[in-house]
Parts: structure tokens; sequence; C-alpha cells
């Protein structure tokens, strides 16, 4: 099609402001899809996602409208993933689009995700239209929202759209508003090919799909194409966009986007941003703006039984097919035994990876605290990336060490200022600076990731009655007095429960997590100190009294089997226990490292 | 299924289920408001002992249990001790329990004469307030007067049943039961620890059980006490003056066959393990067809039974002969267990220490694989 009469859009939407919602009804006026085959969230199409409410891969949806011009357009629907973890992905659809509705909850007001991606939009020049969505709640002041959304862009009030995305009131101004304010794509079609891979996903029949942007010049199914970046090679076996079911349509040109069917075996063949250009006739440049999707949160991942590890391998090696961001490699704990180390976008991103785990694969596993990666120069002069505490070395060895900082943009409301503030400090926060936003305040701090990666999310929300939101992106490696904080039981240190905590708060945080950690490991036989140490200093000690009484004081004829029976239910619950030693630890305890909150209860 | 013990199976027991009422951590087979069908349960009773007559030696013990035994009056009783009594084997120890406010001298008199030598009397506490909290119809005087009662018709062995852990129960309500049961001096006593059983009443209502310690405080003082008043602490639960243990229990501890007769009543012979079913008006309407009472059998296998040997014999303080309960699932944990003090080994044999035997589950947990 003319290019013209395209348009390559997204929708930039903090989560459940009602993105998809939008994205559904749009592809129901459209008749993309019909009312009987309408299921709610046709976009997003894993379980995990719909039940969480949140979209993790971006796809791309063609549909044709016909406007009130009476002109027919192509209008590609290109969905970005909504939460920060995923923020390197959502530059690179913004990267696919001219354009993007960014909407926002009438009742709720901007949320800071959605400053920063309307920032990245901006910073794209992209053309932005301003929605406020669900006008039609009686919380809703679209009044006051419509002036921030306006301000935020430099926009008028006037030009915001009020829509409900669930009523479907004022949908149709919005594909309107597509057509008349955002510019249609301006490829050069006689120019080599230059396809931007915004998105790609694993099927276990075809391989690996890649979702494009083509921006200069055409491809045909049968191209021989390489990728720019990683130098793979393949045939296009398939081209075709989605509408929303995968349809061959054997080529697309400058200014459409769609699918690309390689055959590829594995996503880290083809990694987001990469670009795609034709073997017979390279351009020259890639597209602007690759990046390698960086770990930037690790933690172990043990089975709880042992025999379960190949299955664990297994079932990383197929996630990973699917899920090129997501790295591992093998870990031994002395503590949990066979695990691996697995490195993550951030905690959403390990979380979602865990639950499919253990969801999807059927495995019972034990995390490990979270950490970052630290940059540790040693007296040699030698720099190592440290992902483990333990592989931290001995402190006389260690010159210096560096830690990833992260700048972190915070939306509050006014009277909440004083509470996130607090917590920022508290996490070793650096002030950077605050903005006002109409009823609200942007605060934004520079903290160590480590200290984010925690529970610093929770706490935000917790402090903030729910109405804070957070973005945050990298600012780079930063020196601190950094510690490796042990934690002994019954005097052997336990591997899986250290971590590295700056000097200043390894005291309050070691006798916070020896309290909790007395309160949850169960008594046992004997007496178990429970210590935290830095560099075979105890800091703090804590002693999980032995057990007093555990017996069923009455047992006569009748209730041998139910005695029986009842020491048999005992060794399951037994059986979820971790043996450290000869102590039994639950699972729960090498989470205790999350909860930082009232370090130290007493 | 293999056959029972040479020469027969020599412990029974008779489960005589009636009761005025449910006392609140009741989780037993019992049945309330049913007299009027006592006369058809004794017939019941007595052909599922013809029905099992066969599998019965000389019989060392027999045991009335219930529910409320002496609920069933002095004639039943008789009759059933009359047609059990040529089982018994001289010497033979007859216990019936009682509940202290059914007991009077008639009662004890007729029992006496039926052969009756020892009665276990279920006491529980001698505090008004936590008899209400059990839902127990005795008044605190009954236990006294029941105890004159069976001492008047000369039945020579008494036992008492008292619980710990009782919600609101203080180490000073437990001394004074402490008191009581030296003054009165039955030859042995049975103190257990309240179960919140599933199924019973407390167990739903609003009392919660008192914590780890406090159930040890009040388990330790109570074994103390009776220690010190001259029993010994020869099962978990049990105490007794020297000679006196209850025979028909030991041969549960001593994981010795047995026959059970009577609604909701368990037998173990040879291999296996049946219970008869609840539900009293189907009990005694099968052995009116002359049929068996529905039951439910349970296979023991092999490590089944070598568990159950471990798991009673650890319960009495005679050490437990490894070459006749068989070995442990994990030999080495009687190295750590043994070095900790929770037991100590003879030749051959494994004994809990004190410490070891309030913490028995948990040391069957290292040994055993259940």
């Amino acid at each position: 099609m003319d290019q013209s009469h395209i348009r390559n859009f997204s929708i930039i939407a903090h989560i459940d402001h009602g993105k998809s919602t939008l994205a559904d009804r749009i592809l129901q006026l459209t008749g993309a899809v019909s009312e009987r085959d309408m299921r709610a969230q046709v976009l997003d199409s894993m379980d995990l996602e719909r039940e969480r409410g949140i979209t993790i891969k971006a796809q791309a949806v063609r549909v044709t409208y016909t406007a009130e011009d009476g002109e027919a357009y192509q209008l590609n629907l290109i969905d970005t993933p909504g939460h920060v973890d995923f923020s390197y992905e959502v530059s690179r659809s913004l990267a696919a689009c001219e354009g993007a509705l960014l909407v926002v909850d009438a009742s709720q007001g901007i949320e800071a995700q959605t400053l920063a991606n309307a920032y990245l939009a901006i910073e794209g020049d992209l053309h932005l239209v301003p929605v406020l969505n669900k006008i039609d709640l009686p919380a809703a002041d679209p009044d006051l929202h419509a002036r921030a959304l306006a301000d935020l862009i430099g926009d008028d009030p006037e030009h915001v759209l009020r829509i409900s995305a669930k009523t479907g009131q004022g949908v149709k101004d919005v594909l309107e508003a597509i057509i008349t304010r955002m510019p249609p794509p301006d490829g050069d079609r006689t120019a080599p090919l230059r396809a931007l891979v915004f998105d790609s996903v694993y099927d276990q029949y075809r391989g690996v799909v890649a979702f494009v942007r083509v921006m200069d010049g055409g491809i045909r199914t049968g191209d021989r194409v390489r990728a720019m970046a990683t130098g793979s090679g393949f045939d296009a076996e398939e081209v075709g966009v989605m509408s929303p079911a995968m349809t061959p349509i054997g080529h697309l040109s400058a200014g459409e986007s769609g699918y690309i069917v390689t055959g590829l075996k594995s996503l880290v063949d083809l990694r987001v941003g990469d670009t795609l250009t034709l073997a017979r006739e390279p351009a020259p440049e890639p597209l602007p703006g690759y990046r390698e999707a960086k770990p930037m949160v690790f933690c172990g991942l043990f089975p709880v039984e042992s025999d379960e590890y190949p299955d664990l391998r297994d079932a990383l090696d197929k996630l990973s097919l699917n899920d090129a961001s997501l790295v591992w490699e093998p870990e031994t704990s002395q503590a949990l035994g066979f695990g691996f180390r697995c490195g993550f976008l951030g905690l959403l991103h390990m979380d979602i990876i865990r639950e499919r785990l253990e969801r999807e694969y059927d495995l019972s596993l034990i995390a490990t605290t979270p950490n970052v990666e630290y940059e540790v120069t040693r007296t040699t002069g030698e720099v190592l990336a440290v992902r483990s505490p333990v592989d931290l070395p001995e402190p006389n060895h260690i010159e210096r060490i560096e830690e990833p900082y992260v700048r972190c943009s915070m939306l509050t409301p006014q009277d909440s200022v004083g509470a996130v503030m607090g917590l920022c400090q508290e996490r070793r926060g650096t002030f950077v600076t605050m903005t006002s936003i109409e009823n609200r305040q942007q605060v934004v701090y520079d903290m160590p990731l480590a200290e984010v990666v925690l529970d610093f999310y929770d706490q935000l929300k917790s402090r903030t009655r729910g109405y804070a939101s957070l973005d945050y992106e990298m600012v780079g490696n930063r020196e601190g007095p950094l510690v490796k904080l042990d934690i002994l039981l019954a005097g052997e240190p336990v591997d899986a429960l250290s971590m590295i905590v700056h000097r200043d708060s390894a005291y309050a945080r070691g006798k916070g997590l020896v309290e909790r950690l007395r309160e949850i490991i169960p008594r046992q036989m004997f007496d178990v100190p429970v210590q935290a140490a830095i560099g075979g200093t105890v800091i703090a000690r804590e002693t999980v009294k032995a057990k007093r009484k555990d017996v069923l004081a009455k047992c006569y004829g009748g209730d041998i089997s139910r005695k029986r029976k009842l020491l048999e239910k005992q060794k399951e619950g037994k059986k979820r226990m971790k043996h450290v030693g000869n102590v039994e630890v639950p699972q729960e305890a090498f989470l205790a490292v999350l909860q930082l909150d009232g370090q130290s209860t007493r | 299924m293999r056959s029972g013990e040479p020469g027969g199976v020599a412990h029974l027991y008779v489960h005589l289920p009636f009761c005025a009422a449910r006392c609140g951590y009741c989780a037993f087979v019992v049945e309330v408001g049913r007299d009027d069908a006592r006369d058809a349960y004794l017939d019941a009773v007595l052909a599922e002992l013809e029905r099992e007559r066969g599998r019965l030696g000389a019989l060392e013990t027999l045991y009335l249990g219930g529910g409320t035994p002496t609920l069933m009056g002095a004639g039943r009783l008789s009759a059933l001790l009359a047609a059990i009594s040529p089982l018994l084997a001289p010497g033979a120890e007859v216990t019936i329990e009682a509940n202290p406010e059914t007991v009077d001298q008639n009662l004890m008199a007729a029992l006496a004469g039926a052969g009756v030598n020892r009665v276990s009397l279920g006491v529980q506490s001698t505090h008004p307030h936590l008899l209400g909290v059990l839902d127990r119809q005795a008044g605190p005087d009954d236990a006294a007067r029941a105890v004159r009662a069976v001492r008047a018709a000369g039945i020579p062995r008494l036992s008492v049943d008292l619980l710990l852990g009782v919600p609101g129960q203080s180490q000073a309500d437990l001394a004074a039961d402490l008191a009581w049961v030296t003054e009165v001096g039955p030859d042995h006593v049975s103190w257990y620890e309240l179960e919140f059983k599933e199924g019973s009443a407390i167990a739903s209502g609003p009392h919660l059980p008192p914590d780890e310690d406090m159930s040890a405080d009040l388990y330790e003082e109570a074994v103390e006490g009776l220690e010190a008043a001259g029993y010994r602490w020869y099962e978990l639960a049990n105490f007794c003056r020297p000679g006196a243990e209850c025979r028909h229990s030991l041969a549960y501890w001593r994981a010795r066959d047995y026959v059970g007769l009577g609604v909701g009543a368990v037998s173990t012979v040879g291999g296996g393990r049946w219970r008869n079913a609840p539900g009293l008006d189907r009990y005694v309407a099968a052995l009116g067809r002359g049929d068996a009472p529905p039951r439910t059998q349970e296979p023991l296998d092999a490590d089944t039974r070598r568990r159950e040997r471990w798991m009673l014999g650890t319960r009495v303080d005679e050490p437990l002969d490894m070459a006749w309960a068989g070995s442990p699932d994990r030999p080495a944990a009687l190295d750590v267990l043994e070095a900790g003090g929770l037991l100590e080994r003879g030749r051959g044999t494994v004994r809990l220490t004190r410490r070891g035997r309030l913490l028995q589950n948990a040391v069957m947990q290292e040994i055993m694989d259940f």
C-alpha cells in the first residue's frame, strides 16, 4: 500500500489503564476480530500475562480502517510491554512507529512509567495523541488529568481525547486521530532493505519468528536475509502480517510492519533491536539504537528436590528459546546443591520466570536473594564481574567495588512526598530533582540498583497507600563501601544466604535477618545458633531454641495406624524443608532476606 | 495374611460405646442417647466373640473400654464377662473403664464378682472450671466417691486418667491434680496430653492448645511430680507403682496381636489390621444376620510392621531389642541422636533418654522413613 495510507503506532499506558481493552476495541471496530471471536485482551496471549494483566511480549497487528475521508488505511498497532523491566523492548517498539497513543486512566492520572515512556516517545520524535480512558468511572477527573496530559506533551487540553474503551465511547475518534494527527511513514522503497526487529518469539514448529518494521526497501518470501548485529543469516521462509492471526502475504515494503518466519533455532540468533537486510544487497549502515539485552538482576534457582536438577535445566533451556534476555549458568551451593545462577532484566522478569518454571514445568524451586552485578577490582588490578556474593574475593584482595546505579523517577501525591523521600534516603538514594505535575510530584533519586531490586517497589507502594509509581533507568556504576554479609546456621556459613551490603547498613541488615530467621526456622532437636558475620566477625546472633516437646502422648490399640499416619504426614511437611548441614530450613528462609522493612523488630 | 502368634491371641478389647453425652475433646466412636440398643448390642458383641473365638488363645488381658462401659449396667456387663471368663488365663488382668459419676458400690461389687480386677477411672481433672472446658459430666466430688466405691468393692487395682494441656490449665492447677493423686494413691496413672483431634468439639471451638513451651512445662511437672511420689514413668504418658504396669497397654506397645470386639474396634493379628466400621445399627444388624460386621482391612507389610515396632517400642522405658524390632531406616541417625543425648544404646538395644521421650515424634522422623 502507498505509504501515505499507512500508520504505524503504539499505545503507551500504565498497567491497568486500559491499553489492552482499547486494542481489543480497535480490532473489533475495524472488523479484524468478529464479535463472536472476541476474547478479552486478544493481544496478550500468554495465560500468565492475562492473569497479571500485563503484556510481556510486543506484537504487531495490522487492521484496515476506512476513515471518514472515505479512504482505506492500513493501521499497524505495535503493542508494547507495560513494565519497567522491559523498557528496552518498549524503546524498540516505539522506534518502529511514527506515532503513539498516550493513554491515561481518567481517575488515576499519569504514572511514572507513562511519563518515562512518553519521554522516550518524544525523544524518538513520535507524534503523540493524548487519550483519557475510563471517563465513565465515577472517580474520573478528566479536566484535571487532561491538563496534566496536555502539559506533559506541550499540547492543548482541548486536543485530549476522552474515551471509554470499555463502553466503546470515543474509540472512533481515536482511529480518526491516528489518521489525521500521526504522519505516514516515509521510507525509501528503492533503497536496500533495512527492517527493525522490534520483537521476536520462538515457535516450536517454525523456529524464531521476527516481528519487523520495514524502514527502507522491501522483503519477499524466499529472500536471503542477514541480521546485521548478530551476523545470523537465514531464508525468509514466510513473510506476512498478524491480522490478528498469522497471515502470509509474501512481501513487506518500506513503511509496513509484519512478521518473518526465519527458521532460526534460538532467539539468541536474532535479538530485538537488530536490523535485517538482504544478503544480496546489504544496507551500508544498520538502523541506530541496537543494544544487547543485559541482565540486571541475578539470583540462584535451585530445585527443592535435587533429582529435579535435570528437569530444571531442560525447563530453562526451553524458556530461553522464548526469552533471549534470560541468561543462566550452572551454580553449586553448599547449602542448596546444584542449581543455576540466572540473570533477569528486572524483578518482574525474575518473578515471571520463576512462576513459569513452577507452573508450566511443575518444579518446586528455591530462589536465593536477588542481587546485581558488581564490578570488583582486585588489588592486582584485575577486574571481575561478580554476580553472586559467593564470588566476592576476600576483603584484603579487593581494591574497590562498584555497583550499578539507577535513576529512579517516582510520581507521588503531594502528601506522600515525605514518605517517598524517607524511603529513598534509607536506601542510600541521592536526591536529583523534584518537579510538580498538576496535583502530584515527580521525585527523582539516584539509587543503587541493589536497593531497588529488593523490596523497594513494595515499600514504595505501601508507604504511599499504593499511589506512587516508579520508573528507572541505568546511570552507570559507582564505587561504594560494600561488604559481604554472611549468615551462619549452627556455626556453618550458608552460602545461599550471603549478600553484599553497604557497610553502614550491615549491622541493621544482619540483626534484622537473624531475627527473622529465628522466627522462620522451626525449632529443631538441638539449639541452632543463627549468626550474621562480616569477614569472620559475628555482628548479630540469635538462637532457635531446641524443640522441647514433640510427642503424641496417647497411643492405644485403636490408635496405632492413626499415629503412624500422623508421622507420615509430618514427614510430608519435612520434605518441603531443605537440609543445610544438620539444620532443616524452610524455603521461606531463603526469601527472608528480601524483607527489609523494620530491619530490626526490637 | 500371616497367622497370628502361636498359642492364639492373648489380648482382647471390647468396645462399649454408650455415653450419656459426648465430651468436648472426644473423637471416639460413641453413641449418645441409644440406651435402648444396649441389649441388642450385647448380643451382637457376643456373636462377634463367637466368630473370633478361633483366633483367641488363653487371654492374658481383657479390657472393656468405651464410650462409658459402666453405662451398660451391671447385668449386661456380668453377662459379657461370664461369656469371656472361660477364655481367661489364670491371673489375667481384667480392666474396665469408668467415668466417676457412673460408679457406685453396687455396680463395683457386681463387677468384682464377675472377675474385674482393675478399674480405670476417667477423672481428667480435679478442677470444676477445667471439667467445664472439657464438657465432662462429673463434679469435683465424684472422683473421690468413685475411688472409695472401687476400693470398698475389693477391686485391687486402680488407675486414674488425667489430662494436661487443657486450655486455661495453669501449673498451679496441675500441682493440685498431683496433690490429689498423691493423696488418693492409685497404683497407676495415665496422664495424657489433651489432643485437639479433628472432629472433636474443642478443636472447632474458641480454645487454642497451649504453646510448646507451656505444654512442655506442664508435661515435665507431671512427670517429676509423679516420680517424686514414687511412680515410675514407664511409658510416655503412663506411670505406675512397682509391678503395676497396665499389661493390656504393654501388649500394644510391644506390638503384640490383639482382637477388638464391638463397633469401631480395631484388631491386629499377624500381618493384618482391621477396624470394625462405626455405626451401631449396621454393626448390630450384620451380626444379627450372622454376618461379619462391616470392616475396613489394612494390610501391614513388613516395613510398616518394623516401623510400628520402633514407634511403639520407644514409648516404654524398657530397651528396644533391635534384633526383634528390625533395623532402623537410617542407622547413622542413632549416632547423632545418642551424641545429642536423646537416646542411649546398649548391646543391640535402644532406649530414649528422658529428653528424647518428649521428642519421640522427632526422633522417629530422624530414624525412620515413615
